[in-house]
């Protein structure tokens, strides 16, 4: 397997080319150096930036993503959560306006989009915000790991993935409420009286069928 | 994937026929085959142990052995004064341990949440597929039952199950209400998947990142509220009163570098698997958290275990690029149409087959030379996305799967086009603590819930069964332990003293990371630091020597 050597805060180490930055972390035994939560790419705990030597353009990347390559240097870049905010049903581009004031000091410059481990067009979406149109918003934001860097790099704080966890909770409260079947409480009983029989074989056999049948 | 070529040829030659003429689900005398010959459970790599509450009955992997009869990193001159009073005590972020705190809010009591990482960083936030309730017009929680105890091999505890079917449609309530978007069909209604082993389509999903939008939901939900949350205070023993009763938690603060005692008059412990014990070196689906802490701490304490001759291999983890190795490829690509296919392009087994039997069946194809070798040498079979475009229309894949997509074009591997390579990993632990219908342990104060608990699943968990167990356990022990509020008892260490008579392993669990991660806590520097105070437990223990808590 190749060799190769990377940074990490700018202490050398050797890694095996194939493997992303944790797991050369775990073996040159710096795993403390960068946190780590779930190492499958849906937590968001292992932000980082990376730069290369060679001034090929770095970036932020999640260190359990990230495969090591040749001259990379790596810092950790933790992302302290932001506070939460309560959703409103029937929310607006007003009530969005008035929890999260800073909605429309956006830039265009597209930093967030950039920072995105997800790939989500972020500060398009930003754009959807301002204009209300949370549909899109809420796809967009389908895939947010909520690591926080599109509100670490942005300069007139803008929260983008608050605002998109805040457009998705509201829309879920404009859900209709889940109507649950009532059953005839008779034949439901009569089905658990026949499931639930003690004698653990006989049980089994017995779910086997209802599983065929679906009913009694 | 030029190494692969050839039997990738092979692959999209039999697929025409393979689409038409799929193979058959194993038969019941096929099926033990398998298992007895091939999957990891039936290998005999396991033993009894010989200290604590199951000392000489039922078996553990070897690797859960060892930890069960270590000695704790606590120092024996460890204070006993509480730093922290509380109500109830919660210990794990993920959705378990979330699912209780919303449910003891409004209640009047103080809630504290303590967890080793962040808050919902947890095998929850890494659930792709989905969550089961009956909610199909030829649905009911019966014939959910049903499929769950056949596919638990008869071994589930039947009380338990039956509240987790009937609990289903109320928790998919209570999750809309919360926020939660699942994903519909294009009438608005749920769109239900199957599962394997599902005799309906019950499973809802949010894309491939089901477990995501739910820990994400309840996450913010958890912050909003009046939860103590202690983010990196991992849990390293529990409290009881001298007289059997725990009565609260030494958590170790990872930022200070401190321990710090917590008085609650109830815990519960929401812990989760241990998949990051890697089980006969097999690759994991899970989270670096997941060492079996909580299994640990309650058998200390005395609460028994159950199944934990019992853990599931997730047929499809990823097994190339090396990378994404042991990560997980949900089970609903299996459902929509990808196939299981061997290096030769033959559909060997049909993948909607029950885990723990699919499972095997991989491996057989591996260990008989069928498998696909890969440059860094670890052998896989084919799972075929391409055939779900073919089946349901081109884009489907990347509509209901992004997730899947956005991990394999990193390595410019396209599902869409390519077949991908899998391997079973480690995922989920069958057994654990055993509880009540209450989600009590045998241990006065201490509850628990989610995967830490065993015995619900019986020796095979469905599908989406995993996030519905965590949503209905993590509430209901939240209201139990309100229900049966003990008074507020001392802090004492009388059943860790007692423990520590055994004749125990000269090495230290919980473990709290993975050994790969070589990460350890370093409680022994802390001696020094903390109040040396005799406590009344540690006069009881005499004679007994603390090991050197320096130690290696």
């Amino acid at each position: 397997m190749k060799k190769i050597e990377i940074k990490i805060s700018g202490k050398p180490i050797t890694a095996r080319a194939g493997e992303t930055i944790v797991q050369a972390l775990w073996s040159a035994e710096m795993a403390e150096s960068v946190q780590t939560g779930c190492a499958g790419g849906v937590c968001g705990a292992c932000t980082v930036t990376v730069r290369y030597a060679d001034g090929k353009p770095g970036g932020t990347e999640l260190a359990c993503m990230k495969p090591v390559e040749e001259g990379m240097e790596v810092f950790p870049c933790p992302v302290e959560s932001d506070k939460a905010v309560e959703p409103v049903a029937n929310a607006d581009a007003l009530t969005l306006q008035s929890v999260f004031p800073t909605v429309n000091r956006c830039t265009k410059c597209g930093s967030c989009t950039t920072a995105c481990p997800m790939s989500i067009p972020v500060m398009d979406s930003v754009m959807r915000m301002q204009q209300g149109n949370f549909n899109e918003v809420a796809e967009d934001f389908t895939t947010c790991i909520h690591c926080g860097l599109c509100r670490f790099v942005c300069e007139d704080k803008v929260k983008p993935h608050n605002m998109g966890l805040w457009i998705r909770r509201s829309l879920g409260k404009n859900q209709d409420e889940l109507k649950i079947t009532i059953e005839d409480s008779n034949q439901v009983e009569k089905e658990w009286q026949y499931l639930l029989i003690d004698e653990k074989q006989e049980r089994f056999q017995r779910a086997k069928k209802f599983r065929e049948s679906g009913s009694l | 994937m030029e190494w692969a070529k050839e039997s990738l040829e092979k692959v999209e030659r039999s697929r025409e026929t393979r689409l038409h003429q799929p193979a058959p689900l194993p038969n019941e005398k096929e099926s033990e085959n398998i298992l007895k010959n091939f999957h990891p459970d039936y290998l005999g790599k396991e033993r009894t142990v010989g200290v604590g509450p199951n000392a000489g009955d039922q078996k553990f992997p070897l690797e859960l052995a060892d930890l069960l009869e270590a000695d704790s990193p606590l120092p024996a001159s460890h204070s006993t004064e509480p730093d922290i009073e509380t109500d109830v005590l919660i210990i794990g972020g993920g959705g378990a341990g979330a699912a209780a705190a919303l449910s003891l809010e409004g209640l009047g009591l103080k809630t504290h949440l303590a967890t080793k990482l962040r808050l919902g960083d947890s095998n929850t936030v890494m659930a792709e597929g989905g969550i089961q309730a009956a909610l199909a017009e030829n649905d009911t929680p019966r014939k959910h039952f049903a499929d769950a105890l056949v596919g638990g091999h008869g071994e589930n505890k039947t009380d338990l199950l039956r509240i987790l079917c009937e609990s289903g449609p109320e928790v998919i309530q209570w999750l809309s209400k919360l926020g939660c978007l699942f994903d519909r069909n294009s009438d608005g209604t749920f769109r239900l998947r199957g599962g394997g082993g599902t005799s309906v389509p019950r499973v809802l999903a949010c894309r491939d990142y089901t477990g995501l939008e739910i820990m994400r939901v309840l996450k913010d939900a958890v912050r909003l509220s009046s939860t103590n949350i202690l983010e990196e205070h991992a849990a390293v023993e529990l409290f009881d009163d001298g007289n059997s009763t725990v009565t609260g938690a030494v958590l170790y603060d990872r930022k200070k570098g401190s321990l710090v005692n917590v008085s609650a008059r109830a815990v519960i412990l929401a812990t989760g698997g241990s998949g990051q014990l890697r089980l006969q070196d097999f690759p994991t689906s899970n989270h670096v958290g997941a060492t079996g802490d909580g299994l640990v701490l309650a058998y200390r304490q005395g609460c028994r275990l159950k199944f934990l001759d019992s853990y599931q291999y997730h047929p499809s983890g990823a097994c190339y690029p090396e990378a994404l190795a042991g990560q997980l490829v949900t089970e609903a690509i299996r459902s929509v149409g990808a196939q299981v296919v061997n290096a030769e392009g033959v559909h060997f087994i049909n993948e909607m087959a029950y885990r723990d039997v699919l499972a095997g069946a991989i491996i057989k194809e591996t260990r008989e030379g069928r498998g696909v070798t890969t440059p860094n040498g670890k052998m896989g079979v084919w799972l075929d996305t391409p055939m779900i475009d073919m089946q349901k229309g081109e884009g489907t894949l990347a509509k209901q799967f992004p997730g899947l997509i956005h991990r394999f074009e990193r390595y410019r591997i396209d599902p869409v086009k390519t077949p991908i390579l899998i391997y079973p990993t480690l995922h989920y632990q069958n057994g654990g603590v055993s509880v009540d219908a209450q989600c009590r342990t045998e241990v006065n104060g201490l509850w628990a819930c989610g995967e830490v608990t065993g015995g619900l699943h019986g020796k095979n968990r469905l599908m989406g069964n995993s996030l519905l167990d965590i949503l209905v356990f993590g509430r209901r022990a939240a209201q139990s332990a309100k229900d049966h509020l003990p008074e507020r008892g001392p802090l004492t260490l009388t059943n860790l003293n007692q423990f520590r008579k055994n004749q125990l392993k000269p090495k230290y669990s919980p473990v709290f990371f993975p050994e790969a991660s070589k990460m350890k806590l370093e409680l022994g520097a802390l001696e020094s630091e903390v109040k040396i105070t005799e406590s009344p437990s540690s006069e009881q223990t005499g004679s007994f020597e603390p090991p050197d808590p320096f130690a290696r």
